[in-house]
């Protein structure tokens, strides 16, 4: 597995706190790689015969199936260790945070001061633009996503980086590494897509919605180094350390604090509109802005695409799919599962034949692959 | 006991000393980040006192991973500069300064396993925390 890349806007780990982070890190594997598929043993071998025998007759959906699962006490112990190793994952992140955050502080006001100009190398660096006023949406307030305290857009101090800070580790422990070095794997997959799919497309404007800490927008900044690209998100302490982590890395990107149901771009501006495993994040109301929005934005002939996560096929997958629904704040998610995202897309101005709902598995390299083996991505493609 | 005398110009232990006490006492952080997600914990066992068991459980799991990794960083080096043998290791008593700065270490450890308890004060007293998990998923479904 590659290491998670250091660099100037991550914090150092004292001793302890690194055998924290190390703790967690073989905790979840142990949770996710051998216990989890015991869950989908006690289904077959102890909760569906039940069912059966009780109604004589299968589930025919995951919510019949949630109250006798959370009956089994197998179920029950990893489920509650499974939730718990989430929060101590947080937490093993946000101790060293808090510990070296006047230097994080110092260190991200550095780099964004370089905000403005050229480098040294004559490249044009990029910038922020926050919007104080910006109403966070009730889909980040109601509860904290993936249990990171605070969430994406909560400021502990002034001009703070925290919410990034935390959330770029944090993701890096949450896959065990597998996302790579710069936390790089959803947009190389999204990027490696459009290669394949759309190999002569050169886009001149990008824009990343819910682009968060700016990890896959640096690989669509870099795989298109003409290109002018813009990243958004709500959450204005994920966008300042996006800023800071994208100058650090030496891309140019420029990021505003905007709703991705409506932002202030013009019409038809955008040549590509991507977001990685966003719009799961979102909700019933917003989805369909939020596509309706990216059709105002494109230009003609211009192409979206969103990368998602395929929710299971049979009723015990998707209930264990939807464990993050209730369990870990991925509140939306459930509602995912069952949706016809062909329909939401259309519900936001696109034509039937525009749109396209595609799996992908793309061809990355080998120690990402064993990690990703049963797995594929769902992608929503449409163009104007 | 008499008063020992205010040094003027440290000497080497005592900068080496001041040094490992900052090391095990570190100074209060100026910002306290969350620790505790909004939103409705699950509960997962029929008596909550079960899921607050199983978390000071998987807790203590943790904090015991630390001490080995810790315990085997130490004997490591120590081996490996040849400075003391398991024996003497054995055989150590603290001194008074040693046994405060434990007892102090210690508070702090009880602090952390008692998280599940806090959290729960936290929830009561919590920012706008949701009745149910159900109503934070009906709200972005409506």
């Amino acid at each position: 597995m590659p290491a998670f890349k250091a660099h100037a806007m991550q914090p150092s780990t004292l001793l302890d706190e690194q055998a924290r982070q190390d703790f967690v890190g073989a905790l979840r594997a142990h949770l996710s790689g051998r216990l989890m598929p015991g869950a989908y043993k006690v289904y077959e071998s102890r909760v569906e015969p039940a069912f059966r025998a009780r109604l004589g007759r299968a589930p025919i959906d995951q919510d019949e199936i949630r109250k006798p699962m959370m009956q089994d006490s197998f179920y029950q112990f990893w489920s509650a260790m499974q939730r718990r190793s989430q929060e101590l994952l947080w937490e093993s992140v946000i101790d060293p945070t808090e510990r070296e955050l006047p230097e994080l502080l110092k260190r991200s006001k550095r780099l964004r001061a370089k905000k403005v100009g050229r480098s040294s190398k004559g490249r044009r660096r990029g910038t922020l633009r926050l919007n104080p006023a910006l109403e966070i949406p009730r889909y980040h307030r109601a509860a904290d996503i993936h249990l990171q305290p605070g969430g994406y857009h909560t400021d502990f101090t002034t001009d703070d980086v925290c919410a990034g800070v935390i959330y770029d580790k944090g993701i890096n422990l949450y896959m065990g590494g597998a996302l790579g070095p710069e936390n790089n794997l959803m947009g190389d997959t999204l990027l490696a897509y459009l290669r394949e799919k759309h190999p002569e497309r050169q886009p001149k404007r990008i824009l990343d919605i819910g682009c968060a800490i700016g990890n896959s927008t640096v690989v669509w900044a870099r795989a298109f180094p003409q290109a002018r690209v813009h990243g958004i998100d709500v959450g204005a302490p994920v966008l300042r350390y996006a800023h800071a982590r994208a100058v650090a890395l030496g891309v140019a990107i420029d990021f505003s604090q905007q709703n991705a149901e409506a932002t202030d771009f013009a019409d038809g501006s955008l040549d590509l509109i991507v977001s990685h495993i966003v719009l799961h994040e979102t909700s019933k109301s917003a989805l369909p802005r939020i596509l309706g929005e990216c059709r105002r934005l494109l230009a003609p002939g211009g192409l979206m695409l969103h990368l998602e996560i395929p929710r299971g096929r049979t009723v015990i997958e998707k209930f264990m799919h939807n464990w993050e629904s209730y369990n870990n704040n991925e509140t939306f998610a459930r509602y995912m599962t069952g949706i016809d995202l062909q329909a939401e897309a259309m519900k936001g101005g696109f034509l039937a034949a525009d749109v396209l709902v595609d799996e992908f598995i793309p061809k990355l390299d080998v120690a990402q692959m064993n990690y990703t083996e049963h797995f594929f991505w769902k992608i929503l493609a449409a163009h104007r | 006991m008499p008063k020992p005398k205010k040094q003027s110009t440290r000497s080497a232990p005592a900068v080496a000393e001041a040094a490992r006490r900052r090391a095990s006492s570190p100074a209060p952080a100026l910002v306290r980040l969350a620790r505790v997600a909004k939103g409705k914990k699950p509960q997962y066992f029929s008596d909550p006192a079960i899921d607050k068991l199983l978390w000071m459980t998987l807790t203590l799991m943790e904090e015991l991973s630390v001490t080995r990794d810790r315990l085997d960083t130490v004997e490591r080096l120590l081996a490996a500069k040849q400075v003391l043998r398991r024996a003497e290791v054995e055989g150590w008593q603290p001194d008074a300064k040693a046994a405060a700065e434990r007892v102090a270490a210690r508070g702090r450890y009880v602090d952390r396993m008692m998280r599940a308890m806090h959290a729960e004060l936290e929830e009561i007293a919590g920012r706008g925390m949701p009745k149910s998990e159900e109503e934070v998923v009906a709200a972005v479904e409506s």
